[in-house]
């Protein structure tokens, strides 16, 4: 009687034991394998001297940017299609019109287009047809403190209005 | 002069089993004392094993995913798993390595063809009737069913694993587009790409990923939950065309067999040797598994090596230009069997007046989700009688094979205009129209 208590006890902690080690084992495991850390590519980019920015539009492929330069106003705009994320290109539109822009004027020089789905944004991000979600981002632009190099700050949108005045 | 010892019972002589048994205590004989064929029964009844009924999908699904097995392990040794190296490590194997070309052309065109047999599977298996159950007390077949529709998604998980690996602009775009889907889940989506692709970026992490998933993860649970569904086709007595011959035919008179030992349902119900029997049971309805079936299992299964060894020769594998994360080819496209669900994701964007629902939450994550639910609870779903079990298009399933027959139909539409009618910008163009001339870069 007293044998079969203990047997059936063994048995259970036998069975305990295994089924939490075996869970445990499972749990670090699959844990090991969310990140941690991320080495992203650092959020303020340092893109060169505003002189060397000419008139109109400049791809950067690297940050995946469009920066705009008309007189001595700037302002980014991101390529990252809002859709699923792949990168629009540009197409120069056959005359640039001036709309108003947040309040300010600003002349539409291009058009962007995303090769993925086919989603097609003015020249200030604002998705007009296909399945993006919403307007491209605009992301604030400052000039360095140290050597005066234009500055994009990835991880700060800002609104339509925005234009760095060099 | 030594004696000879006793003959002991298991003992063999013999330096392999027999495939040309003598007798049927023989045919039996050479399933139980072999391992690879332990699983089969004994005897299957004639009707079962006709070429016309279930087309042997099943097992040329599980010839492709051996023929990939074999192909993938001389690819294992040549190809390296890293960012720096995998895209030229390709380009050896295709333009360098003896026979590479072919080797990686049979594997990539099993790959493809076992996306398109286990389709086809799933379909024969739909239109038979086949997840029901007929005679049988506790059969269960519809949890085949649903362990199917498990070996559907990991089989088309595998394939996409595999199309990141050469990591040129197809797979790499391919693959962004993929996993930028899971980012539209509401508030878990990001750390469910992040978890997927090991990071927030497609880089080595995700190259790891998918390559020890590829390898190792994905096949193995193919090949346990493939040991499973043999056995569930086992335990509910043989496929569901045996229990319409049971059902249907008359039971007749037949003299008493003396040497039957097994029948095919003899583990699941009842106990032979009968007077009265069911056509299953009746000795010129059933063959011995072991020459018959087995040779019909092998004729699947070296014709479909044979034929994927052929087309391997004609057809080449595309390898496009290294990986670029700052190019996006234009038009990008999804791998083929994922163009329908492209094509929804880009036509299903809702705007509700200043709410806008992302066509990849809607497209990508519940449209599949709802297909993927509905397919597994069919079977609990179909209200069909008994009678339905096993046959090809039966009258009391007419519109349910409808249903399945639009949705089929609708899917492939999908993937046509997916690969022949989206060009540049993803825009329409008719297969006879020439796309515009773009400038490939900026
Ligand atoms: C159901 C099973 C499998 C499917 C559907 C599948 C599918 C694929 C696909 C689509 C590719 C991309 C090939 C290309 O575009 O060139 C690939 C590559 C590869 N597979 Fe598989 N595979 C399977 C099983 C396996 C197994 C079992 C192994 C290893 C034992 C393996 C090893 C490899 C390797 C090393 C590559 C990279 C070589 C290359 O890209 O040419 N695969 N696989
Ligand atoms: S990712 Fe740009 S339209 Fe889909």
């Amino acid at each position: 009687m007293g044998g079969t208590d203990r047997r059936d006890f063994l048995i259970k902690l036998g069975t305990g034991a295994g089924a939490c080690a075996l869970g445990a084992q499972g749990v670090a495991s699959l844990r090991s394998l969310a990140p941690n850390v991320s080495y992203d590519a650092p959020t303020t980019v340092k893109l060169g001297p505003p002189a060397e920015f000419s008139d109109g539009l400049k791809f950067l492929a690297d940050e995946r940017l469009f920066i705009f330069r008309n007189g001595n106003t700037f302002h980014a705009v991101s390529a990252v299609c809002t859709h699923l994320g792949c990168t629009v290109r540009a197409e120069a539109l056959p005359k640039p019109e001036t709309v108003d822009v947040g309040g300010s004027p600003l002349q539409l020089t291009h058009q962007f287009s995303c090769p993925c789905h086919g989603s097609h944004y003015t020249g200030d991000g604002v998705n007009t047809s296909g399945p993006a979600p919403k307007p491209l981002s605009w992301y604030r632009l400052s000039v360095a403190a140290d050597d005066g190099q234009l500055v994009v700050d990835l991880a700060e949108e800002v609104g339509r209005d925005f234009r760095l005045t060099v | 002069m030594a004696q000879q010892p006793p003959e002991a019972p298991g003992v063999r002589s013999r330096r392999f089993w027999s495939l040309r048994p003598r007798s049927d205590r023989d045919a039996g004989d050479a399933i139980t004392s072999n391992f690879l064929l332990h699983a089969m029964p004994a005897k299957v009844s004639n009707a079962s094993m006709a070429w016309t009924y279930s087309f042997w999908l099943g097992t040329i699904t599980a010839a492709l995913f051996l023929l990939l097995v074999l192909s993938g392990l001389p690819l294992l040794f040549l190809y390296v798993p890293s960012v720096e190296r995998a895209y030229q490590s390709v380009k050896d194997i295709e333009y360098v390595v003896s026979f590479g070309k072919w080797l990686r052309a049979v594997h990539r065109v099993a790959a493809h063809g076992m996306v398109i047999a286990v389709v086809f599977h799933l379909a024969r298996v739909f239109f038979t009737g086949a997840y029901k159950n007929g005679v049988g007390r506790n059969q269960h077949r519809e949890w085949n069913w649903v362990i199917g529709v498990v070996l559907l998604l990991l089989t088309l998980f595998l394939s996409f694993t595999g199309y990141l690996l050469p990591w040129d602009q197809l797979a790499f775009w391919a693959v962004t587009v993929g996993t930028n889907i899971a980012s539209a889940i509401p508030w878990v989506g990001p750390s469910v790409r992040e978890l997927l692709i090991g990071g927030r970026e497609i880089e080595q992490a995700t190259l790891i990923r998918f390559y020890v998933l590829h390898i190792v993860v994905l096949p193995g649970a193919v090949a346990a939950l493939f040991g499973y569904h043999m056995w569930r086709v086992r335990k509910d007595g043989g496929l569901a065309r045996a229990d319409r011959e049971e059902q249907l035919e008359t039971p007749r008179t037949v003299p008493p067999t003396p040497t039957k030992t097994y029948t095919l349902l003899g583990v699941a119900r009842g106990t032979a040797p009968t007077v009265t029997a069911k056509t299953l049971i009746a000795a010129d309805t059933t063959v011995n598994a072991v020459p018959d079936l087995v040779r019909r299992a092998l004729i699947a299964t070296l014709g479909t090596i044979a034929l994927i060894s052929i087309l391997a020769v004609f057809i080449a594998s595309p390898l496009e230009e290294p990986a670029n994360p700052l190019i996006t080819p234009n038009p990008a496209k999804a791998p083929w069997y994922f163009l329908w669900l492209q094509e929804i994701v880009t036509d299903t964007t809702i705007h509700l007046g200043s709410f806008t629902i992302n066509g990849a939450f809607i497209g990508g994550v519940i449209l599949p989700g709802l297909l993927i639910g509905v397919l597994t609870l069919w079977p609990w779903l179909d209200r069909s009688p008994r009678e339905a079990t096993g046959e090809w298009f039966h009258p009391a399933r007419r519109t349910q094979n409808l249903v399945f027959i639009v949705v089929m139909v609708a899917i492939l539409l999908l993937t046509y205009i997916g690969m022949e009618m989206r060009g540049p910008y993803w825009e329409f163009f008719w297969p006879w129209e020439t796309w515009p001339s773009l400038p490939s870069r900026i």
